[in-house]
């Protein structure tokens, strides 16, 4: 397959411009500029991209929302927060081909009408804010961003802010208030980023990858994009492999790669010829998959019909020797810990949860705590005031639907069944 | 929003109601008679939807959805007692539960805590949480000399930090940590600096803000309270005034109570602890051989028979104070004119009867009763001639409040930076004094540059170019601002008490509004007034120039001001002064004081020793707001009940009840005796009372309906006011700032230093300038700088403001060691002062 996403991937000096105009870059950029701004929303609705940052929501849907009214100023907003453990797909494309990103922001604001975008990227990515500083200012200087950018007429300015070590910052709203200076916490939604987002102005909010796809879409048209993978999410995707596969790390593949595939043939396999006891395909939320479910393709709609989910596409490879239990933990207090404290049940449910996992890996689990973790759970889900909290109750549930026996031999014999 | 209202039908519990489309489900589940539990909501602060406590079911959603942020739609089918919303309820609760310190028997709030009282009702009534707690912190910590801190009770509604930011408008409190260390607190729990009305203690639901000194004194059980009305100023904020053993203790409001709900300002909330203070008054006094000397009421009252002969008349001056009730004002007047014959009757030391008949026309208080709601309601609010901020700070909570809310533009003329400014469209900084070339100027952008009929002769000869230079401010200013209002259909300007300091400004105010009406816009007009019952003692008819209702009188009188000279002159021999110093609060100490000793008789009534009372031969004790039922007239026309809580102390006396006393001297039928009757008197004689209604829902409520209108007060059929033009003051030519006085935020006149708690606020004396002068100065906040006059110099502490004018000084008029009167001379121009720092 050709490799649209990460082909610059490799290659000496790619950061640099020339070398990312020599290898066809910002062409689609200055194709777009001679296409009408609604031809281009329509392009990508007919490409049926769906955001890359987890939810999966239609990205040409998601711009035709925004109003066309001209005297609004709007915004585009590049979530390279990057937070869900497992993931480092948009920091391969920002450390290696910044221009990639840039170029396809520069295309979704002149879609949009957004003569200011921002790129929200986390504060430990100190690295990539730095090579995208330096590409923003090749750009500028070459006539791709800044005024009248390629006598079109749009002008556009670029700016990178660093967040600040929040994993709530990535979420869309949380992501706003951060950038306006305010302390990370969602917002109520309505009203919607489209309508009213940063600084109460119509807003567009996209992922690294999904941004990193325009480019493609514009030069070689939305059918292309459209044929591969599933009809219903198609297009290329970036898979970040980590855990006890032997290749691991970051492949462009076809969306609707199947488990067995990427693990067993593109990433050569379990480590050591262990055994594989489960699989988190989309960063640490989406409920873990078992070898009962290799041959789930890991696109959207597959993996929501799992249970499960896509998520940031991080696919996370565990084999037999994993302790569920800590698994369990680890993941929980991550969410407890990065809990934005707005919300009463993720705030004050998730380190109970989290103490509670704590006692029954150090041996000090009691009769009842199974039955104590699941009401719970219960009692957070789908009540809370942003998707994190779910999410960490979504991983937990994965955990105990399909390895209950070992969080109860934890408590009946004060030591682990895996290790 | 002048658009149709669209309607909604919807199901709650299978009942179906149509509200408002976009009422929300809280508000519509309410309307039905169904309660749901809050703790983050509250109807005057923004929605934040983060307790879950109010989560209901929606027919066809998966998830529960918080009714507080979610609003109807035609159509919906929503449930708010399943066994889903009545579990999620339950775990809610067991979540706050789980690192809440649970010290119940020692938290202040116990007893009056929302949430115990949402555990009893909700549930859970078994704790499953058995993990180590997590603690904010071991101790208390205090955040302010009024306000102490325990985060480990938190429920974490940041009720404290929006009412901080969206009402009080101070923004000093925020969110320190994340996830279940997040702590509501200030900067780094820094010590505050702010505005010290502990409005985010009587918002927070369970005890983590408390308030000094009333900590651990007591259990809420254990206190006996009365619903009352603020004794300070004009705004007229309800409160329940609580205490135990004897002694008050506390000061609250209440939410849904009030036009204030449950806010107040500092004085309100920490300033009512005067009435407890051991300097009060118990026993009449007589001037014996030089000293005062305690007597018994027969000795007082027999040594006012002897003094003061029936229909005495001119030779005789009242003054009663506007902090009486309207049923002791009237009375007063009645002794004063038909008992003694005379009609020398004022209710301040500050200002000329005739400023203050003008501004009374000017304003329009004869007109009946304007509500700030209504205000509030105009496209375009000009605020000019008031340092709400600071004199009116529940108005300026209000103002801001609804500003935020609404599509509308928000004008502030003033010469000093005030907090509301934040909230301002357009402000205006003008020299101090200069409101009326400043409405002048706005009167003629408004016309283009030419006069309306309506200010005819006035402004013939005026021009524009003359009236900004003496203005001080910018023409592009007055024109974006003539551009507002005449933008705006509805208009409303609130006029403040520097229209009283500078009269020159009051006809041209009321030119101002007869402008704006005759080019067809709606325009109200709400006086901001400085002292509780000012309004109610000029519609009582304590002023020489009207009677009861602003009626006519048959003879003027003087004022407070000719009294003096009068007495000075010899003209006057006797005057009763019931709760007003006098000598501390009239310009030109030295020359009051030398008037008031010419006295043959001087019979003062108060509840302290004045510097007044000093001077008086006769001290009659009265009795504080806490101690007497009667009614107050706020500065919108709201008459609103105060009530008893305690006994007078001692030998002191119900004030209406020692002005009756006096009368029963010289006609054993002057009366009458109750309040109510008095005020049944008062409904005939000043028909603006006749159909005022004093019920009052007294009870905490979320209905939040606040606009109480049934309690303003309605035009008088018989006032015969006339405004009078006073011609520009001058300024003395030396010295670098112009001196202007006004309230300190934390006081009301001389008579909240009698409050411990408002002095350990703030003790020592301020002079306020701006950040430039400062700068060119060398002189920075905090400094100990010398101000010095032509008539006197003080050492003072420096504040700095960053939005003030230049040129322009400030000194509170409350301070006893500051008697910042002492810098004004009887008939000379406004002083003018140089500033120099002090170096010891
Ligand atoms: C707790 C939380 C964390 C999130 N973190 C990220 C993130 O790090 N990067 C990201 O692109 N999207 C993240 N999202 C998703 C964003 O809210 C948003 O859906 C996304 O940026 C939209 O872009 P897309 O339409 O291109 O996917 C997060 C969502 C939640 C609820
Ligand atoms: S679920 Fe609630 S507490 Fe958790 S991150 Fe979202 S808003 Fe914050
Ligand atoms: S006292 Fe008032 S200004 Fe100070 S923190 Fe509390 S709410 Fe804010
Ligand atoms: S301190 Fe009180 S008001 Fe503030 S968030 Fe906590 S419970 Fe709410
Ligand atoms: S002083 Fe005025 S604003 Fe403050 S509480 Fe009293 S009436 Fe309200
Ligand atoms: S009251 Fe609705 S979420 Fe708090």
């Amino acid at each position: 397959m050709e490799k649209v996403l990460l082909k610059n991937l490799g290659k000496p000096d790619s950061h640099r411009i020339e070398n990312y105009i020599a290898n066809g870059g910002y062409r689609a950029l200055e194709a777009a500029l001679k296409l009408k701004p609604d031809n281009i929303v329509q392009m990508v609705k007919d490409s049926g991209l769906r955001g890359r940052g987890g939810a999966g929501f239609s990205t040409g849907l998601k711009w035709s929302f925004i109003p066309k009214d001209p005297t609004i100023p709007k915004y585009l907003c590049c979530n390279a927060d990057e937070g869900e453990p497992g993931t480092f797909k948009d920091r391969g494309i920002i450390d290696n081909d910044p221009h990639l990103l840039v170029e396809g922001m520069a295309i979704a604001s002149y879609a949009i009408g957004a003569a200011n975008s921002y790129i929200y990227i986390r504060g430990e990515f100190a690295f990539g804010a730095d090579r995208l500083e330096a590409a923003i200012k090749e750009a500028t200087e070459k006539g791709y961003l800044g005024n009248n950018i390629q006598g079109s007429g749009f002008s556009h300015n670029m700016y990178v802010h660093k967040g600040f070590g929040a994993y709530i910052c990535g979420e869309e709203t949380a992501l706003l208030e951060s950038i306006e200076g305010y302390r990370g916490q969602p917002r109520k939604k309505p009203p919607f980023p489209a309508l009213s987002g940063l600084y109460a102005k119509p807003t567009v909010i996209n992922n690294v990858e999904t941004l990193a796809c325009i480019p493609a879409i514009i030069e070689k048209g939305p059918k292309w994009f459209s044929s591969m993978g599933p009809e219903k999410s198609p297009g290329p995707k970036i898979y970040c492999v980590s855990g006890h596969v032997k290749k691991p790390g970051l492949y462009e593949l076809p969306m609707g790669t199947t488990v067995r595939d990427l693990i067993f043939n593109h990433c050569g396999g379990m480590l050591k010829n262990r055994e594989l006891k489960a699989v988190i395909p989309g960063g640490v939320s989406a409920p873990m998959l078992t070898t009962r479910d290799l041959d789930t393709p890991l696109d959207f709609d597959s993996l929501a019909a799992k249970g499960s989910m896509l998520g940031s596409g991080a696919v996370i490879v565990m084999d037999e020797s994993t302790c569920m239990v800590k698994m369990a933990l680890i993941i929980n207090r991550f969410f407890s810990h990065e809990s934005c404290g707005k919300c009463t049940p993720c705030r004050d449910g998730t380190p109970w949860l989290t103490n509670i996992l704590k006692r029954i890996e150090g041996g000090q689990g009691r009769q009842g705590d199974v039955e104590l973790l699941e009401s719970l759970c219960t009692n957070i889900f789908g009540r809370t005031f942003c998707p994190l909290g779910d999410g960490a109750v979504m991983a937990l549930r994965g955990a105990l639907k399909n390895f209950r026996d070992e969080f109860q031999y934890h408590i009946d014999h004060k030591k682990c069944m895996a290790s | 929003m002048h658009g149709v209202i669209i309607m909604a039908t919807v199901k709650i519990n299978g009942k179906e109601i149509t509200v408002q489309d976009n009422t929300l489900i809280l508000d519509a589940a309410r309307d039905a008679g169904f309660e749901i539990p809050t703790f983050c909501y509250q109807a005057d602060l923004m929605g934040i939807g983060s307790c879950r406590m109010c989560l209901v079911e929606i027919e066809g959603q998966k998830k529960l959805q918080p009714s507080c942020i979610t609003p109807v739609l035609h159509g919906m089918s929503i449930n708010t007692e399943t066994p889903t919303v009545i579990s999620a309820r339950a775990s809610m609760l067991e979540f706050l539960l789980a690192n809440h310190a649970l010290d119940c028997p020692v938290c202040d709030k116990g007893g009056e805590c929302e949430l115990q009282d949402m555990v009893y009702k909700y549930g859970p009534h078994k704790g499953r949480h058995a993990e180590k707690k997590f603690k904010f912190q071991e101790k208390d910590y205090a955040l302010s000399p009024v306000i102490i801190k325990n985060s480990n009770r938190c429920v974490q509604c940041q009720k404290c930090v929006r009412v901080c930011a969206e009402v009080v408008g101070a923004n000093v409190l925020g969110a320190l940590g994340r996830g279940d260390h997040q702590e509501e607190t200030s900067f780094f729990r820094h010590f505050l600096d702010c505005d010290q009305d502990g409005n985010c203690i009587e918002v927070c639901p369970v005890g983590c803000f408390m308030r000094l000194p009333y900590r651990y004194r007591t259990r809420p059980w254990d206190l006996k309270g009365a619903d009352t009305v603020c004794p300070y100023c004009g705004t007229g904020c309800r409160m329940v005034i609580e205490h135990r053993d004897g002694v008050l203790i506390r000061s609250k409001a209440q939410l849904g109570v009030g036009l204030n709900s449950e806010t107040l300002c500092a004085r309100g909330r920490f300033g009512c602890d005067f009435a407890s203070s051991t300097e009060r008054l118990k026993t009449p006094l007589i001037r014996r051989g030089g000293s005062l000397e305690p007597a018994s009421w027969e000795e007082a009252l027999g040594y006012i028979k002897e003094h003061i002969p029936v229909n005495i008349g001119n030779k005789m001056g009242g003054i009663a104070s506007p902090r009486l009730t309207n049923e002791e004002l009237y009375l007063f007047q009645k002794l004063l004119r038909d008992i003694f014959g005379s009609p020398n009757l004022d209710s301040t030391a500050r200002w000329e009867p005739e400023a203050t008949e003008g501004f009374i026309k000017a304003t329009g208080m004869d007109e009946g009763g304007v509500s700030v709601f209504d205000c509030m309601e105009s496209d375009s609010v000009l605020v000019i001639g008031s340092h709400l901020s600071d004199e009116n700070p529940v108005t300026d909570y209000i103002v801001r409040r609804i500003k935020n809310t609404r599509r509308m533009s928000l004008i502030i003329a003033s010469p000093r930076e005030m907090k509301l400014d934040s909230s301002a469209t357009i402000k205006l900084r003008h020299s101090p004094g200069r409101e009326a070339a400043v409405l002048d100027a706005i009167a003629l952008a408004v016309n283009a540059g030419k006069p309306s009929p309506a200010e005819g002769a006035a402004l013939k000869d005026a021009k524009i170019e003359d009236l900004i230079a003496s203005a001080g401010v910018t023409k592009g200013a007055v024109e974006q601002i003539a551009q507002r209002l005449l933008a705006a259909n509805s208009i409303a300007i609130i006029a403040g008490m520097e229209f009283l300091r500078h009269p020159e400004g009051i006809p041209e105010l009321g030119l101002l509004k007869e402008a704006l009406k005759s080019s067809g816009k709606k325009v109200l007009v709400m006086p901001a007034l400085d002292r509780a019952n000012q309004r109610g003692a000029w519609e009582m008819g304590v002023h020489p120039a009207f009677g009861p209702g602003y009626g006519p009188v048959k003879d003027k009188g003087l004022g407070c001001a000719g009294m003096l000279e009068a007495a000075n002159r010899g003209d006057l021999d006797m005057m009763y002064i019931a709760g007003a110093d006098v000598a501390a609060m009239h310009p030109d100490e030295e020359f009051t004081r030398k008037a008031l000793l010419k006295l043959k008789l001087l019979v003062v009534q108060d509840i302290f020793l004045s510097e007044t009372a000093k001077l008086a031969h006769v001290v009659l004790p009265g009795s504080s707001f806490a101690e007497k039922e009667g009614t107050f007239t706020n500065q919108e026309g709201r008459a609103q009940i105060i009530r008893k809580l305690l006994p007078p102390p001692g030998k002191a006396k119900r004030d209406l009840d020692v002005i009756r006393a006096v009368g029963e001297v010289y006609d054993p039928s002057f009366g009458p005796k109750m309040p109510v009757l008095v005020l049944d008197e008062i409904r005939n004689a000043a028909g603006m009372y006749a159909h005022v209604s004093l019920a009052f829902n007294n009870k905490r409520n979320t209905e939040n309906k606040l606009d109480n209108r049934h309690a303003l007060v309605q035009g008088s059929a018989t006032s015969a006011l006339s405004v009078t033009r006073f011609s520009a003051a001058t300024t003395e030519p030396e010295g670098r700032f112009h001196l202007t006085t006004g309230n300190h935020l934390f006081h009301s006149g001389r008579f909240s230093r009698r409050s411990g708690t408002l002095l350990g606020l703030l003790s020592a004396a301020v002079v306020e300038i701006s950040e430039k002068d400062a700068a060119s100065l060398n002189l920075k906040s905090g400094d100990k700088v010398k101000v010095k006059g032509r008539h006197y110099e003080a050492i003072l502490s420096l504040k700095t403001k960053k939005g003030s004018k230049e040129g322009v000084a400030f000194i509170a008029e409350n301070y006893d060691d500051v008697p910042v009167n002492r810098f004004f001379k009887k008939g000379e121009p406004a002083p003018r002062v140089d500033i120099t720092k002090v170096t010891y």
